[in-house]
């Protein structure tokens, strides 16, 4: 049995609206192909095993908890943590945990927060809330799954350096900044987003790259990924892709 | 305080809109408190002298909470009136607060019972000047709306700064809450008076919930350790660092023997013990009879009244209320957070006999726009449980969970990720057309449970009313 193991970074401080439905949605998507899914909780204090993760996780934090995760970030798992990007390991991270993979974090009050300086990007604390159902269109996904649906709610605005790419073009809600178009992060195995929703359980195919991409690290000769049905899944993403876009 | 013209004017406004609008069969609540401010926008400063004022606020239980109050005060033969509908923000309670003035400014009761939104609260408690003030929790909630948790707490801290002659009525088990009785620079107590209810060891179940919304000191964001927990981040928790933590409760639950359709408990405070017998399940209504209780100190109440209280309230609109169709039990249960939902579902798992559970979730401005809150629910466990009844009904084909709403097809992807076999699903995203048929498919005895987010519940009452003659629920 093919078996993938699974980080939960923070899993008690970074579990903001529902990020969990991402590790459920992984998990039940693996065991339907007969994978087993390995979730490790790794949180303050705890080592982070770069050999070991074929996916990382991270989710979105309110203000108070990301403070409290900060230092244990930055002085205990920073090299891992970079060592698993450079060695594609698989990430997810949404919203708080976006942020934290870039470089830094500028407060309202001009104020400088590092961050992990995984991801070549920045946030900068916007005058607004952004918040709202959120789609966008992710072109490296297979043509009848590309739009990818999520919910945003955060103030900071994400600005990309030029080595990442934009996980995808926004056709409904805010995104990175607001006014640039683009949502989330792409870098080599990385995923960031600003999605909440669950993102992947309305996204099946973004689910299963992130899994394809990890096997294929993984079991470099190994067969591909069977489908699954999805039918609920097609179904609840029809509703809200004709409800915001007025697609038939 | 004069009563002016325009205070006049203001009061009329209200009471007119609001009796025409009852006339007119609308449940609206808004708009007449919305007029009564733009005539005279301090109205409640310029009202609020007359009256005893209590409010309650926090997250979850504020609807239950003020019907035990009110039959409180009823049962202590203190004449009130109270925003009874749920019209708990600003402009609901200024309605309400006009419309027991007479208009030559003169109290019609002397008591006020006010439920409030915590950012309500905020802008009302500082002209209200509430005598007593009930916080009964904070959970995370519609945090769209919000921002986040520490956001709402801090709204409540606010208001209560306006106040500072209010008595307190808090939640000492939980720590968010219990820091509104603490000055926050000093770690010392406020001047107020406070009276912080709470559970004994022995009658704190513990907790399972997957994640705590508050895990780490308020003050120092140490972890928090704990001697015992009841559910969610409630519980007996202490700072090891900084030295913060429960403080001892004024009211105590010693004991709580649970039922499928009460509690009874036994309640210590310094005037003396008594047993009294909640008429609701769930821990999360031990919580709020205790906060009702512990205002009765607040207010020296006798403890007779709060025994006959806590047994006849009325229960709230949504708030588990119960009656018979086609031979089915239709139970209403308004769901609206994680780890209010999480109680529920424990609930219905102590019911005898066919359950069928159906979700009703709309994502609208007062349900919380965002669904994701789903996802932060143990439906994982509560399909585990429901599986063995899944298999035991598998003949005939009886053992279904419906949903329904504007997020039916969200709601049914929840259910499939937490184990419900798809074939177990009823999707009827039209209210009226999923309560009909899933009744139907009920078999005779059982129970049809409901739970509908807020305005999949004002969606339902239409049809309920119409064929069960549920009362509207404004009146």
């Amino acid at each position: 049995m093919r078996e993938l193991t699974l980080i939960h970074l923070y899993p008690d401080l970074m579990n903001l609206y529902g990020d969990r439905g991402n590790i459920v949605t992984l998990k039940r998507r693996c065991e339907w192909r007969g994978i087993q899914l390995n979730v490790v909780p790794v949180s303050l204090g705890d080592p982070f095993d770069a050999d070991r993760a074929d996916i990382v996780f991270i989710g979105g934090g309110q203000d108070y908890e990301q403070a409290i995760l900060q230092d244990d970030a930055l002085t205990k798992k920073r090299d891992d943590i970079l060592r698993a990007v450079e060695s594609d390991v698989v990430f997810l991270a949404i919203c708080g945990g976006y942020q934290l993979l870039g470089s830094h974090y500028l407060t309202g009050e001009g104020k400088r927060i590092e961050c992990l300086g995984a991801l070549d990007v920045c946030t900068e604390a916007g005058r607004k809330r952004l918040i709202g159902n959120l789609i966008f269109d992710c072109p490296f996904l297979p043509e009848e799954n590309r739009k990818v649906i999520g919910f945003e709610n955060h103030s900071g605005m994400t600005f990309r350096g030029p080595s990442v790419n934009p996980l995808g073009r926004v056709l409904y809600g805010h995104g990175n900044t607001g006014s640039d178009g683009t949502e989330g992060a792409l870098y080599r195995n990385v995923i960031g987003s600003y999605s909440h929703g669950s993102l992947l359980p309305k996204n099946p195919a973004l689910a299963d790259f992130l899994l394809e991409r990890a096997l294929l690290r993984r079991y470099p000769a190994g067969e591909r990924l069977s489908p699954l049905p999805d039918e609920l899944e097609r179904k609840a993403r029809e509703g809200l892709l004709k409800r915001f876009l007025h697609t038939s | 305080m004069a009563f002016s013209a325009k205070t006049s004017a203001a009061v009329l406004a209200a009471r007119f809109l609001t009796f025409t609008m009852r006339l007119l069969g609308s449940g609206g609540t808004s708009l007449p408190g919305k007029v009564a401010l733009r005539i005279c926008p301090d109205l409640l400063a310029r009202l609020s002298g007359h009256f005893s004022i209590l409010m309650v606020t926090g997250t979850n239980g504020k609807t239950t909470t003020s019907r035990m109050v009110a039959q409180l005060l009823e049962a202590s033969g203190l004449r009130y009136r109270t925003n009874k509908s749920g019209a708990n923000l600003a402009s609901g309670i200024t309605a309400t607060v006009a419309c027991a003035t007479s208009l030559f400014g003169n109290p019609k009761v002397p008591w006020l019972l006010l439920e409030a939104d915590e950012a309500a609260f905020r802008v009302t408690a500082p002209h209200l000047k509430p005598k007593a003030v009930i916080a009964t929790n904070f959970f995370r909630d519609q945090l769209d709306r919000f921002g986040e948790l520490y956001s709402t707490l801090n709204a409540v801290r606010e208001g209560l700064a306006g106040t500072p002659d209010s008595l307190l009525v808090f939640n000492a088990d939980d720590s968010l809450c219990a820091s509104l009785g603490i000055g926050m620079d000093t770690g010392k107590a406020a001047s107020r008076r406070l009276f912080p209810f709470g559970l004994s060891v022995s009658a704190s179940p513990g907790s399972d919930a997957f994640s705590s919304d508050a895990a780490f000191c308020i003050r120092c964001s140490t972890r928090y350790r704990y001697s015992a927990s009841s559910y969610g981040h409630l519980g007996h928790f202490s700072c090891p660092s900084c030295g913060y933590g429960r403080p001892t409760p004024a009211i105590l639950c010693e004991t709580v023997v649970a039922g499928p359709d009460s509690s009874r408990v036994r309640i210590v405070t310094n005037r003396g013990a008594y047993e009294a017998e909640i008429g609701l399940p769930g821990l999360y209504n031990v919580y709020n009879g205790l906060s009702a209780a512990a205002l009765a100190e607040a207010l020296s109440l006798p403890h007779d009244a709060v025994v006959k209280a806590l047994a006849s309230f009325e229960r709230g609109f949504g708030r588990m209320e119960s009656f018979q169709a086609e031979g089915r039990t239709v139970q209403i249960i308004l769901v609206k957070n994680p780890t209010g939902f999480d109680q529920v579902l424990g609930y219905l798992e102590t019911l005898p006999g066919p359950v069928t559970p159906a979700f009703l979730i709309n994502d609208g401005l007062a349900d919380g726009t965002d669904v994701s809150w789903l996802w932060d629910v143990d439906f994982e466990r509560f399909a585990a449980r429901f599986a063995s009844r899944f298999e035991e009904q598998a003949a005939d084909d009886a053992a279904f969970m419906a949903v329904s709403g504007l997020r039916a097809d969200d709601m049914a992807v929840r259910l499939k990720y937490a184990g419900v076999p798809e074939s177990r699903i009823l999707i009827c995203p039209e209210p009226d057309a999923m309560f009909l048929d899933a009744l139907a498919r009920t078999p005779k005895g059982g129970t049809l449970c409901l739970m509908p987010t807020y305005t999949a519940l004002l969606a339902l009452r239409g049809i309920l009313a119409k064929r069960y003659g549920l009362r509207d629920f404004w009146k």
